[in-house]
Parts: structure tokens; C-alpha cells; sequence
């Protein structure tokens, strides 16, 4: 516990320093707020750009509130978690490439600790970010459009943010895994973007499945995910989620021969 | 008593044989100086003793406790960090009570000389003050063993003075293992040289025992001209070779001892401008030692 | 709604890309040595909208 502490003090002054803590909740606000407000003024916009016929009209069916907040999660899927690929690709790799971890692991280091501290820091930031992302987005989807259920917002959020941990899971052990941030972010990336579009395309066939589980989260803002399929998906989530930290406190162990000397 | 027994240690890294059946011992409170040149497995050898590299072949025993500090040869630190926040981490994950881990960390820093710099960033220092932090969390938690790659190597004269005064001050109550390709440095602090060369020891002893091998002690006359230096040299039978102004004579068994000499020269009235006796440099040693092999 | 409003709402999104800039560009003239040209990291941080300023974090800045 002692070595989790000073560990985990070391990655926040990390986070704190590198600003990370500054620009990456600012991003995640700015796409929730961005996508509102964009759908409000989207008429007024191609209004003005004119190029229509006189006296054509086109009419814009206006989006639910629920509609608007599914789709901030549309743009966290692959803007989200772009970003937080690069920020936190290089977590274990960087520093083993770098040489900065040999002094760590020289020293009767706990990878357990070492890796945990890691893992609790960028998930404070990642689901921070997230939460306080889409807290901006109900506020203005509210103001724009009308309200949604506080409770099935909650639903809604915390349901994604258990998503968000599991993808900042997997980015960290691809880092604690591949011998440098650029193949983390690769394998973080097919594992991340690439399985959810194959889960999309021929997902139609199961119900189960972590992939399924941000669309999950968007359906409590409509009458609710199928309660089956919905709590399987979040056990099998939460089982991935602690399976693979546990093969990623393994691989940090194993690839701590490879530190530059 | 040994504080680290290493006995045919091997290692390969797929077919490359980097280190082949080395075997030593470290004596509590000696330091010993691995030496070689670059490539001979020097850092291989430290990245096994310290752990961070697990041999193919052969035993490492560490007796006693104390834990081991660590110097790389580049030391590398988190660029964000401060260098007492540093300090302060190392300490606490090589187990420093909580109580002592300040206090031990600035007095370090001080006996380094960061004590000015201990509040800057390590991403904000020069190689001469990495080096220095890299020997302060090396010794933070007053390991029993320090090993210390090439520590000096990448300074220049008035650092590397600077650092070795630090070393030869620790060395009475630690365990020094460091690697070297500047002989000088080894020369300077050694109980025990190991001559490293492709993987393998070639050559292992103290100062003395591995000059007394190699040395080949010599008297060195020089003469004020060519011609008294021809008499001396036609006057004796000691073998000397006569270079223009100079005698060289070889030291054996059988002599000349250097009071035979100055007798001589008294005897026979000749006016020298110096005599000396002379031995090998380790340079010179690590030379013949190579082409041994 | 009325354009106050309006305004009021848009603003915290010119802020937030303002603020991204700033810091950007004031952590990048602080920066002693960063990952290529300083004044092309400068353009980009001002010319690129919110991704200039990521790009620079995570690629430019190389943890000084």
C-alpha cells in the first residue's frame, strides 16, 4: 500500500505537470457542448449558406434531448478514445524505452502497485473528463431541447463511464505489453475501434458482449436496454476489466528486463 | 566476508553469447573495478547482479542485507519531477522508514552537491548534475552494495574529480562494484580488478597482484649525453638497451636492484641527469592482457 | 430564446478553445527543447482549432 501511494503520487504530479489534467477534461466538455449546439443552429446554418431555391423549405425533424446526448457518446467512440490512446499509450512503454524506469525497476518494486498506479490516475482523468463532459452536454441538450430524466441520465453515464474503464484498461497493458507507445496505440486501437465495428457489423447475431455495452448506456435514455443482455454485458465488462489489469501487472513485470539501460 | 559471490555467471541473448562463466567475489568494504572496453559485457554483468536481467547460466549470492543502489550509465529520470521528490520516491520504494525519508534524502542531495538544485525539475538538468542525482538515489537508502556503471566516464575532468572524491568517501562502510574503460579512474580506487574481454574474464586480482604479473619493473638512467650513456651501458652485464641519452634496465630476480645501480654509477664518476624505477600503467597491463588472448 | 442567451450559451466554447491555445502556446514558449520547429508548433497550435493544441500536448511537447 505504502508503494501504491508514492507511486501513485508520482503518476499524478505526471498527469498534473504534463497538463493532462487541463486538456483532456477540456476536450471531452468541448465535443459534448459542441454537439448540441451545432444540432440548434444546423438549420439557421445551411439557412444562411442559401443556395436553396426561393421559396423551398426544408423541414428539420428536431432531435429528442435523448438523441442529442446518444450522440455525444457517438463522438466520444472514436474521438474520445483517440485521445485518450495518445495520452495514455506511452504509460509503460515510454518509460521503460526512455530508460526512466530503471531506477523503478532496479528497487524491490510491486508491479502490482506499480501498474495500479497508473491505472487509478488515468482513469481519474478519463471518467472525470467523461462525466464531466457529459454533465456540460445534459446541461445544454436542456437548454436547447428540453430536459432528460435525471435518473435515467445517471443510468445513462455512469453505464458508459464503466465502457471508459475498460478502454483505458486495455490502452495501459497494450503499453505494458508492446515494446513502444506507437504498437500500444495500434493494439489499443484495433482492440478498441476495430473489434466494436466488426461487433457492429455482425453483432446483430448476440446480445452479450462489452462492444454492446455504450449502446447499451445510450438506450436508458429511451425505454432501456433488455435487462438479460444488459447486466451479462456489464459482468463480462467488469470481468475483462480485472482479467486483463491482471495480465497487464503480469507483462509489466516480465518486459522490465527489456528498460534501457 | 562476502557480500556477493557470482559463480559462472552466463548470458545469452539468442545465439550471442554476451557474458561466459564469470565468477567473483566482493569483499565487504573493497571496491573492485570491472574494466574493458565497450561491448565486453560490462553493463550485462551489472543489469544481472542488480536483478533486471536474469542470467542463463550460473549463481548469484548476496549475502547480507542492505539492498543494492544503482547507477546506470545514462541515468534517466522523470523530466517533471523535482530532484527531492525524486530522491524522496526512490527512498521510500527501497523501503526508507517514513519518518527518515526527508531528512535522509536532503542530506544526500547535499553530500552529492544538489542542495541548491534539489527544488529544480530533473528535466532541467546537465549531464554533470544527472550524474549526481543518478549517485544520490543510488545511495539514498545507504545500500550495503553499490554498483555503478562507467559513473564517471561522461564527465569532464573537474566532475569526474568531483565524483570520485564522493566514491573514495563512501568507500568505508560500502561495497563498490563499478565498471570503467578509463584506466586512470581504475587506478585511483581499486582493491580488485577484473579484466573483462568479449564475455569473458580474462584476468582478475588486486592492484598489486596484477602488477606484480605484468608489470615488468624497470630502471630508468637518463645521461647528460649518447656517449656516457654507451660506457655505462658497455661497463655492466644487465642487459639494458641504450636509447640515445637513456638505459634501460629490466628488473629481474637476479637484479639490478636500484642501490646496485646508484653504486655503479658513483663508482665509475658519471653524472646522470635522473634515475627511476619504473613500472607499467594499467593501460599498459589491460594492453598485454588483451593481446593475451 | 433570445440572442443573450444565444451568445452566452456559444461562449464557454470559444472559451474553452481559447483557453486550450493559451496554454498551448504559453507551455510551448516555455518549452526548452520541443519535438520540432518552435514556430511551426506555434502555427499549428493557432491555425489548427482544438486539434493543434492536442497535437502539441501529446506529440509536440515531449515532457520537458
Amino acid at each position: 500500500m505504502t508503494q501504491f501511494r508514492v507511486l501513485f503520487q508520482k503518476e499524478w504530479r505526471e498527469n498534473v505537470r504534463n497538463y493532462k489534467i487541463l486538456w483532456i477534461p477540456l476536450v471531452f466538455i468541448l465535443f459534448a457542448i459542441l454537439e448540441p449546439v451545432t444540432q440548434y443552429f444546423l438549420p439557421q446554418l445551411l439557412d444562411s449558406l442559401g443556395n436553396l431555391p426561393d421559396g423551398a423549405v426544408i423541414e428539420f425533424p428536431e432531435p429528442s434531448p435523448g438523441e442529442i446526448l446518444a450522440n455525444i457518446i457517438g463522438q466520444y467512440q472514436f474521438i474520445g478514445l483517440l485521445v485518450l490512446i495518445l495520452a495514455y499509450m506511452g504509460a509503460v512503454a515510454g518509460e521503460r524505452r526512455s530508460g526512466t524506469a530503471t531506477l523503478l525497476y532496479v528497487r524491490p518494486l510491486s508491479y502490482g502497485a506499480y501498474y495500479m498506479s497508473k491505472w487509478v490516475a488515468a482513469n481519474l482523468i478519463a471518467v472525470g473528463s467523461v462525466l464531466f463532459g457529459l454533465l456540460a452536454g445534459y446541461y445544454y441538450t436542456a437548454l436547447f431541447f428540453g430536459q432528460v430524466e435525471i435518473g435515467s441520465f445517471l443510468q445513462f453515464a455512469g453505464t458508459y463511464c464503466l465502457w471508459i474503464i475498460l478502454v483505458v484498461t486495455v490502452i495501459l497493458t497494450a503499453s505494458a505489453w508492446m515494446p513502444n507507445g506507437g504498437l500500444a496505440a495500434a493494439v489499443s486501437f484495433v482492440l478498441l475501434l476495430f473489434m466494436q465495428l466488426v461487433d457492429g457489423l455482425l453483432g446483430a447475431y448476440w446480445t452479450v458482449s462489452p462492444f454492446k455495452v455504450p449502446s447499451y448506456a445510450a438506450q436508458w435514455l429511451w425505454a432501456g436496454p433488455e435487462t438479460g443482455a444488459y447486466w451479462w454485458s456489464v459482468a463480462i465488462t467488469v470481468f475483462l476489466i480485472v482479467a486483463i489489469a491482471a495480465f497487464g501487472i503480469w507483462m509489466s513485470k516480465k518486459n522490465a528486463a527489456k528498460v534501457k539501460v | 566476508m562476502n557480500v556477493l559471490e557470482a559463480k559462472g555467471l552466463t548470458k545469452q541473448f539468442g545465439a550471442e553469447v554476451a557474458v561466459e562463466d564469470v565468477s567473483f567475489r566482493l569483499e565487504e568494504n573493497t571496491a573492485t573495478a570491472l574494466i574493458g572496453p565497450n561491448g565486453a559485457g560490462k553493463t550485462t554483468i551489472l543489469s544481472m547482479l542488480t536483478g533486471l536481467l536474469k542470467q542463463s547460466e550460473g549463481t548469484i549470492n548476496q549475502s547480507g542485507q542492505g539492498g543494492i543502489g544503482f547507477l546506470p550509465q545514462y541515468p534517466q529520470f522523470f523530466p517533471w519531477l523535482t530532484a527531492l521528490e525524486f530522491v524522496e520516491m526512490a527512498a521510500k520504494i527501497s523501503g526508507v522508514e517514513a519518518a527518515n525519508v526527508r531528512q535522509q534524502s536532503v542530506r544526500t542531495l547535499e553530500f552529492v552537491g544538489l542542495g541548491p538544485a534539489m527544488k529544480k525539475k530533473c528535466g532541467t538538468f546537465s549531464g554533470g548534475m544527472k550524474q549526481r542525482l543518478g549517485l544520490a538515489q543510488a545511495i539514498v537508502h545507504q545500500p550495503k552494495l553499490l554498483l555503478l556503471d562507467e559513473p564517471v566516464s561522461a564527465l569532464d575532468p573537474t566532475g569526474r574529480r568531483e565524483i570520485l572524491n564522493l566514491l573514495k568517501s563512501l568507500q568505508q562502510d560500502t561495497t563498490i562494484l563499478y565498471s570503467t574503460h578509463i584506466l586512470n579512474d581504475a587506478e585511483e580506487m581499486t582493491d580488485q580488478l577484473l579484466f573483462l574481454q568479449q564475455g569473458k574474464l580474462v584476468e582478475q586480482g588486486s592492484l598489486k597482484e596484477v602488477r606484480d604479473r605484468y608489470s615488468e619493473p624497470r630502471i630508468q638512467i637518463r645521461f647528460e649525453t649518447s656517449q656516457e650513456a654507451l660506457r655505462f651501458s658497455a661497463l655492466n652485464a644487465w642487459q639494458g638497451t641504450v636509447d640515445r641519452t637513456e638505459v634501460i634496465l629490466p628488473v629481474t630476480t637476479q637484479g639490478p636492484t636500484m642501490q646496485m645501480v646508484l653504486e655503479r654509477l658513483a663508482a665509475e664518476g658519471l653524472a646522470v641527469s635522473g634515475v627511476e624505477r619504473k613500472s607499467a600503467t594499467l593501460e599498459e597491463i589491460f594492453l598485454k592482457v588483451a593481446g593475451k588472448e | 430564446m433570445s440572442d443573450t442567451t444565444v451568445v452566452l450559451a456559444l461562449l464557454p466554447v470559444i472559451l474553452i478553445q481559447l483557453v486550450l491555445m493559451i496554454f498551448a502556446l504559453v507551455d510551448l514558449i516555455k518549452n526548452p527543447k520541443p519535438n520540432g520547429p518552435k514556430w511551426l508548433w506555434g502555427v499549428i497550435i493557432v491555425v489548427i482549432n482544438i486539434i493543434g493544441p492536442i497535437l502539441y500536448f501529446v506529440i509536440g511537447r515531449r515532457n520537458y
